[in-house]
This record gives structure tokens, C-alpha cells and sequence, in this order.
């Protein structure tokens, strides 16, 4: 479980882009799950290619995100990183999820229905 | 991280407005459901409510699934985060009244980037209240596929020929392309620099970044200086401009006559070339760039920096990789060869159903030295193909000057030969 989780954000929310994303949440956890260090960066600009050069800078070991595109999401794979794309909801939300090992690529978080 | 109204504020009962305005809610997915492109149905708050067939094919989502959910998530649309009509008006006060369409792209749930035009319709109300927003999204992939066909002219494909000369460049080209070394391209005017220049991009690992092409037209120095290497933000919040180097980070710049610039200009060209860094106008702290330059001239080089037009100093750093274009006159079997390749190029292009060229043709086609080089020959073919109502191309199909050729410079027909020679040297291949 201990490692660097980074989250895409969109304000409060999972970034609904990967490679739109110009602000990460990055989270250091310990093997018991507690997270130790808690970080927001803001991006100089969105770039996938950027984002991705950072995820690997900064050892991330987990990612959260929004829509992806297949050629980032195999690198990414291809580096043994996890990622949990197609994430729809807030982020904290998203977080507290991962770390209870119920968070899925593609879940979505935000209540649901409304045709009421 | 500031709170998202749309995922705090309690879902409303969201089709009340149009049951209000006499539509039945149940109407809504019947009227749109087969619609051949996707329609996305928003409240007011920028949830889903329902996506169409289309859509759903689109973007992966059932609409069941996307129901609630703010659509940022379900279309994710690079012009959701930025450019969103309805929370545009939301801030400046307005009430979206007028549809508005704009495109871009958007990421469905296989991870596939689509090129999209997204129409936001506002839906009002008998009393004029906005109730909720049709979003039309028209799948644009064939378009773009059409337009990158039609507008790709320099794949490394696009620089073809047998002779020698051109062997040799296209044998050494992928390697050159894969290189960081500044390139000097040199070959006469029409000969194909700007469309190497551009094929050495395309095969480069900086494709997916862009190509700025500058030429260094005559104008003030300090303007050119702004146009090439930015100006910085002035002290009254003045908005920095990024100049053509900083367009081109991490991809490649391409200066097209490189003796057109003025020598100040050079000289930090060179700096720029060393330290990898640039100071924008009117700033003082060096950017760093991660440029390629490509530099092209069709003078002799060497002649240039005789005459002072060209700093040695750059010549020598731009001289790392150095690629000659031959004329023409001097591609010998290649002339017959480029004749039949234009020809199925625009047989192609105006759907003509052209054989080739009769014995005639070829032989006054052969004999001519074309002074402007492959953009003439092109230019030729394409006449002829345009004007050839049969299935060969003859002598009346020829555009005139190939009948009779200007001498240069008023010599009799047979002296000089025509074309730029610089320095009275004309180029070796």
C-alpha cells in the first residue's frame, strides 16, 4: 500500500482529462495506508507528456484520473504504475476510496439518477 | 481547492421546467433518440440527464449511468473545463440565449481522442427562462482524417527521386531526422527544402510537437527581435509574447532563408544554438528552449559569409549536418520519373483518366531545364493535366514557356545555362 497516489484535479473534482489537468494532488502513504505527506501542485501548463514526465520524477506509484487516452494509460502501465482512469467524482472522495482498495477504473462517485 | 457548485448543489427535479413549458419529459429521449448525431441533455447545474444513441456510442456511457453526473465527466471535452458556453454566461450574468458551437475533442470511455463540434443549444421556456441545454456533438473523424490526407504534403514520402544525389539524401534522411544537430539545408529556389525541411520534422521524434517556419522578412530590428524571441511582460501586467522560438518548444524551427537575417538577430541565434536559452525582449531572464533549428538558404553558404551576410560562426554551427537538393537540370533520369509521379498525383487529384505522355511531350518535357526547379515541373504537369481533355498529354497541352523558353538575361537561346548560380558556380549534387 505505501507509495506516492497522484490525483488529476478539476477544482474539487478528479480531472475529467488526463492531459487537461493543470493541478495534481500528491499523497505519500505508509504500508498501513496513513497518508504522511500531502502535496498540490500547480501545472505550468497542461501536457500529458508532461504529466506523465513528472509521475515518473516524482515515483508515483498510483494514479488517479479522469479520461485518459490509451497511449498514456499503457505507458504508464508499461512503467508497473497503477492506474485507476475514467474516475468520475471528488477527489477527496476518490482518495479515501483507493486507500480502502475500493476505488475501479471508471467508477463513478457522483450520486447518480435525477430524472426525478 | 475551491468548491464545484455542481456537485454539492441537491439534484432538482429536472424536466419540471419543460413539463412547465408544455413538453412532456417522456418526449425528450423518444424525439432524440435516433438521431444520427449525439445529443447530451443538460440542467441548469451542468448535470446529465440523458444522453441519445449516438452519444452513448460515442462516449462508452449507457445514459442510465450518466444520469446526475456533472457532463465535464460523461463528454470530456477539451472545452469543458475553459470554454464551457453556459458557465461563461453563469459568470459575466448573462442567460444563454443563442446557440454556440466550437470544436475540439474529446476522450470516450475506450481512450480514444475524437475530434468533435460540440453545439450547446440553450432550451427556454414560454417566459424566456432557460429551462435546460441540448449539447449536439457531431463526430468529426472522418473530417480531420480527409483534412490531414489532403494538407499532408511532407511525409518523408513526399520527397521522391532515383538519381544519385537524391538516393543519397533519402538514405541518410531517417537518420538525420532522428539527430538533435541543427541541419543547413541548401539547393536552389523550387528545389524542395521547405518540404525536407518539414519531412525531417514529420520523422523526427519531435512529430507530435510543432513546426514554426520563420522568414526573416525585411522589417526593424527590434521588431524582428519580438517576432522571433518574445518580449517579456511588461510592469503594468502587460500579457509576456511568446515569440516564434518559444512556439516551437520541443518541437522544431525551420528558418527559411537564414542570410535574410539581420546579423544581431544571428548572433543570438548562435547564443541560442550554445546554451540552449533565450532572454525575450525587454526581459532579463534567459528561457530556457529546447528547440530544433533547421536552416535553409538557396545561396552558397560559403559565399555568404564571404560577403558578411552570414556570421561564420553560425555557418559552422549550422553546418553540423549539411543536405544539398540538386536542380533539376541535374537530376537527369529523375525529370521523367518526377513527370510520372506529378502525373498520377493529379490524375488523381481531378479524377482525370490520364495514360501519360505522348513521345512528343516527353521529349520537349526532357530538353527543358526548368529554372524554377520541381515546383515548376509540378506546376507544369498540373496545367496539363487540367487542360488535357484525352487520355495523353501532347505538345498543345504544354503551358508556353516549355515551347519557348526565355533565355536569361536577354543570351541568345543555347548560352548560359538558367537558373540561380550563385556566384556564377552552379550547384553539385
Amino acid at each position: 500500500m505505501s507509495g506516492t497516489i497522484l490525483v488529476t484535479l478539476y477544482r474539487d473534482e478528479v480531472a475529467p482529462r488526463f492531459d487537461l489537468a493543470s493541478e495534481v494532488l500528491l499523497v505519500t502513504v505508509n504500508d498501513e495506508g496513513h497518508e504522511m505527506r500531502r502535496q498540490e501542485l500547480v501545472l505550468a501548463h497542461a501536457s500529458a507528456d508532461d504529466l506523465c514526465d513528472l509521475i515518473l520524477d516524482r515515483e508515483v506509484s498510483v494514479v488517479i484520473t479522469g479520461g485518459m487516452e490509451d497511449e498514456h494509460y499503457h505507458y504508464l502501465r508499461w512503467k508497473r504504475l497503477d492506474v485507476l482512469d475514467g474516475v468520475a467524482g471528488l477527489a477527496e472522495d476518490a482518495l479515501s476510496r483507493h486507500l480502502r482498495g475500493e476505488l475501479r477504473s471508471g467508477d463513478i462517485l457522483f450520486p447518480r439518477g435525477g430524472h426525478g | 481547492m475551491d468548491s464545484t457548485l455542481a456537485t454539492l448543489a441537491p439534484l432538482a427535479s429536472p424536466f419540471l421546467g419543460l413539463a412547465a413549458s408544455g413538453l412532456n419529459r417522456a418526449d425528450l429521449p423518444r424525439i432524440l433518440r435516433d438521431l444520427p448525431f449525439g445529443v447530451a441533455v443538460v440542467d441548469l447545474e451542468r448535470r446529465t440527464l440523458m444522453l441519445n444513441a449516438a452519444l452513448e456510442r460515442l462516449t462508452g456511457f449507457a445514459s442510465d449511468e450518466a444520469a446526475g453526473v456533472p457532463c465535464r465527466h460523461i463528454l470530456r471535452g477539451s472545452f469543458c473545463q475553459h470554454q464551457c458556453p453556459p458557465l461563461c454566461c453563469a459568470k459575466t450574468g448573462e442567460s444563454p440565449c443563442r446557440a454556440t458551437s466550437r470544436e475540439g475533442t474529446l476522450i470516450n470511455r475506450h481512450r480514444r481522442k475524437i475530434h468533435v463540434r460540440l453545439t450547446s443549444v440553450p432550451v427556454l421556456d414560454a417566459e424566456g427562462a432557460h429551462v435546460c441545454t441540448l449539447e449536439v456533438i457531431e463526430d468529426l473523424t472522418p473530417l480531420k482524417e480527409l483534412e490531414a490526407r489532403l494538407t499532408r504534403t511532407a511525409g518523408p514520402g513526399a520527397i521522391v527521386g532515383r538519381c544519385p544525389a537524391m538516393e543519397h539524401l533519402l538514405r541518410i534522411m531517417p537518420a538525420v531526422a532522428q539527430s538533435d544537430a541543427a541541419v543547413l539545408l541548401t539547393g536552389e529556389s523550387g528545389t524542395g527544402k521547405d518540404l525536407l525541411a518539414e519531412a525531417l520534422h514529420r520523422a523526427s521524434p519531435r512529430t507530435r510537437e510543432s513546426f514554426v517556419r520563420v522568414n526573416a522578412t525585411p522589417m526593424p530590428e527590434a521588431l524582428l527581435d519580438v517576432e522571433l524571441f518574445g518580449q517579456a511582460g511588461g510592469a503594468e501586467g502587460e500579457a509576456p509574447r511568446p515569440g516564434k522560438f518559444q512556439l516551437a518548444q520541443n518541437g522544431t524551427i525551420y528558418l527559411s532563408e537564414i542570410a535574410d537575417m539581420p546579423l544581431a538577430q544571428q548572433g543570438r541565434l548562435l547564443r541560442l544554438l550554445d546554451e540552449k536559452a533565450v532572454t525575450p525582449a525587454g526581459g532579463d531572464r534567459p528561457m530556457r528552449l529546447n528547440v530544433r533549428v533547421l536552416a535553409a538558404t538557396a545561396r552558397d553558404p560559403e559565399g555568404l559569409v564571404e560577403a558578411g551576410l552570414l556570421r561564420e560562426d553560425l555557418f559552422h554551427r549550422l553546418n553540423a549536418v549539411r543536405l544539398h537538393l540538386p536542380p533539376v537540370r541535374e537530376r537527369g533520369e529523375d525529370v521523367q520519373f518526377l513527370l510520372t509521379h506529378f502525373l498520377g498525383v493529379y490524375t488523381t487529384k481531378f479524377r482525370k483518366q490520364l495514360l501519360g505522355f505522348t513521345q512528343e511531350a516527353l521529349a520537349l518535357l526532357s530538353a527543358y531545364d526548368y529554372p524554377g526547379n520541381v515546383r515548376e515541373l509540378r506546376n507544369m504537369v498540373e496545367y496539363a493535366v487540367m487542360v488535357c481533355p484525352g487520355d495523353m498529354i501532347g505538345t498543345e497541352h504544354l503551358p508556353p514557356q516549355v515551347h519557348f523558353p526565355a533565355s536569361p538575361r536577354g543570351e541568345p537561346e543555347g548560352g548560359a545555362p538558367r537558373g540561380k548560380h550563385p556566384h556564377g558556380k552552379r550547384g553539385t549534387a
